[in-house]
């Protein structure tokens, strides 16, 4: 995993997940990342801790109901007795195969994949699966194959990249398995697989691709690039 | 012995489950499980050994503690709630985090209606699931708050129509299995002498506990057997087990001084 550049969630991030304040799309790459890096694991614990000190301690609203019928029909509910089924009995997606071996997910991604993956080929030697999460988000597993390379591109909105498994660079550096690469509208990258990547991507908004013919590839695309072009002449 | 020194125990793998506890209750991720080493296992009396302890001595190094567990803490209401199906416990729990659960709803949905569902939602995951309760889980206090937070968030999932393809309780995980493979590098390489030697010393501390929960704490962390297997081994009810457990815990905390 990467130490010197800065590939992990911020603290802010962190904190937002801690209080289940994002979009879920957000909340599974956290979830994923933590599982994978020990550090956000124990700065994530360290958060949790405050959050729970302040939420106990904290300004409490008085509630209006008299909730005394409440417990009574609460009581007359059955105990559980044993924990609920663990995840890997259920889900039959717990890795990915690539070409000469394959994956196995963090937890929560093999939840996400259970209904099946569909890849599709993409410009550039680029696989895409997407996963519906939710409706605030788009989120992916992608492969690029060895040796291929995604057109250069801008962000709309927010990108968080999580490395699972390869390697990966742009001019800003190379990421490895673990790694949580953020961006944002001001970037512009082209990233590029020497050995092959998988990675699972969250966007809060479509890409807007500035280079060659991938743009024409996706009619919204190519709608937001004239607008862009528009915009910047 | 100070903080310190325990927390670089708890490091270099003394008897890893049990001190991380001791040292930090509200642990999340049992990170160290099951990596009790063989070193450790030698360095630690059995359980005949402890028993062959002699009693006076051990009374008399524990005659000035207080009284470990506070029969009013969330923790013993919630360990009641579940083995006891205490309505009294229950009730008084409910009484501490309705309107804290009623404040969280407010902060995350903005909506009395929610807020007030959220406190009918949450309470009732709480006295279903107060069975599965335990030490690992950290206190009360943050296992009722990881209720909360999370039956808040599927129930604005389902309100805003999301798939239900992850849940709450995928994306923050309970106890997560897989944490041993995370133990630092060399972890199980340190120096057996020194490993020893504290084992030893946290041993003499195990030994001024009642024989009744020496042998818990023997069982769990030392056997790493399941809360289940060692109820049996012991044949105690499963209640009975946590709660010497948790008083044989406390008082360990209490005893080597971690003050948290």
């Amino acid at each position: 995993m990467n130490i010197d550049l800065d590939c992990h969630p911020t603290t802010e991030m962190l904190n937002k997940y801690v209080q289940g304040s994002l979009p879920t799309g957000w909340n599974v790459v956290l979830s994923a990342h933590l599982e994978l890096c020990q550090k956000c694991r124990q700065e994530y614990g360290d958060l949790e801790s405050a959050e729970v000190h302040s939420w106990s301690e904290g300004p409490v609203e008085e509630v209006a109901n008299d909730f005394s019928d409440l417990v009574a029909s609460i009581i007359k509910q059955p105990q559980q007795a044993t924990a609920d089924t663990p995840l890997s009995q259920e889900s039959p997606i717990t890795e990915i195969h690539m070409l000469d071996h394959s994956f196995t997910l963090p937890q929560v991604l093999a939840k996400a994949a259970n209904d099946g993956l569909e890849w599709k080929k993409l410009a550039g030697g680029i696989n895409q699966a997407k996963v519906n999460i939710d409706t605030e988000t788009q989120c992916e597993f992608i492969y690029m194959s060895p040796g291929s390379q995604t057109p250069m591109h801008r962000h709309q909105g927010n990108e968080i990249t999580l490395v699972l498994d390869g390697s990966f660079s742009d001019a800003s550096g190379t990421y490895e398995a673990g790694d949580f690469v953020i961006r944002n509208n001001k970037d512009e990258h082209q990233p590029v697989s020497e050995k092959g990547c998988l990675c699972f991507a969250v966007l809060d908004s479509p890409l807007t691709f500035t280079q060659g013919l991938a743009r024409l590839f996706n009619p919204i695309n190519r709608f937001k690039f004239r607008k862009t072009i528009a915009h910047q002449s | 012995m100070g903080v310190s020194t325990l927390r670089l125990l708890v490091k270099f793998g003394s008897h890893r489950e049990l001190f991380l506890i001791i040292c930090d209750p509200t642990l999340k991720y049992s990170r160290y499980r099951g990596m009790t080493s063989a070193i450790l296992k030698k360095g630690f009396p059995t359980r005949q050994r402890m028993s062959d302890l002699d009693q006076p001595s051990a009374k008399s190094a524990s005659a000035h503690l207080s009284p470990p567990v506070d029969p009013d803490s969330d923790e013993y209401l919630l360990v009641e709630t579940g083995n006891s199906q205490s309505t009294a416990a229950f009730n008084r729990l409910f009484q501490r985090y309705s309107s804290k659960i009623y404040a969280m709803g407010m902060k995350l949905t903005r909506n009395e209606q929610l807020s007030k569902d959220l406190v009918q939602e949450a309470m009732l995951n709480v006295w279903r699931k107060a069975r599965l309760y335990d030490l690992d889980r950290g206190t009360a206090q943050s296992w009722i708050f990881t209720i909360t937070r999370n039956r808040c968030f599927d129930m604005l999932r389902k309100l805003k129509r999301q798939p239900n393809t992850v849940t709450a309780d995928d994306i923050w995980p309970q106890d997560n299995g897989s944490e041993s493979a995370l133990l630092p590098e060399g972890a199980l390489h340190e120096e057996q002498g020194s490993l020893e030697a504290e084992a030893s010393i946290i041993a003499s501390y195990c030994k001024q506990l009642p024989e009744p929960q020496q042998a818990v704490i023997e069982q769990v962390y030392i056997l790493d057997r399941t809360h289940d297997e060692a109820a049996e081994i012991l044949k105690i009810p499963l209640g009975t087990l946590k709660s010497r457990l948790r008083l044989g815990v406390s008082k360990l905390r209490h005893l080597i001084g971690v003050d948290l």
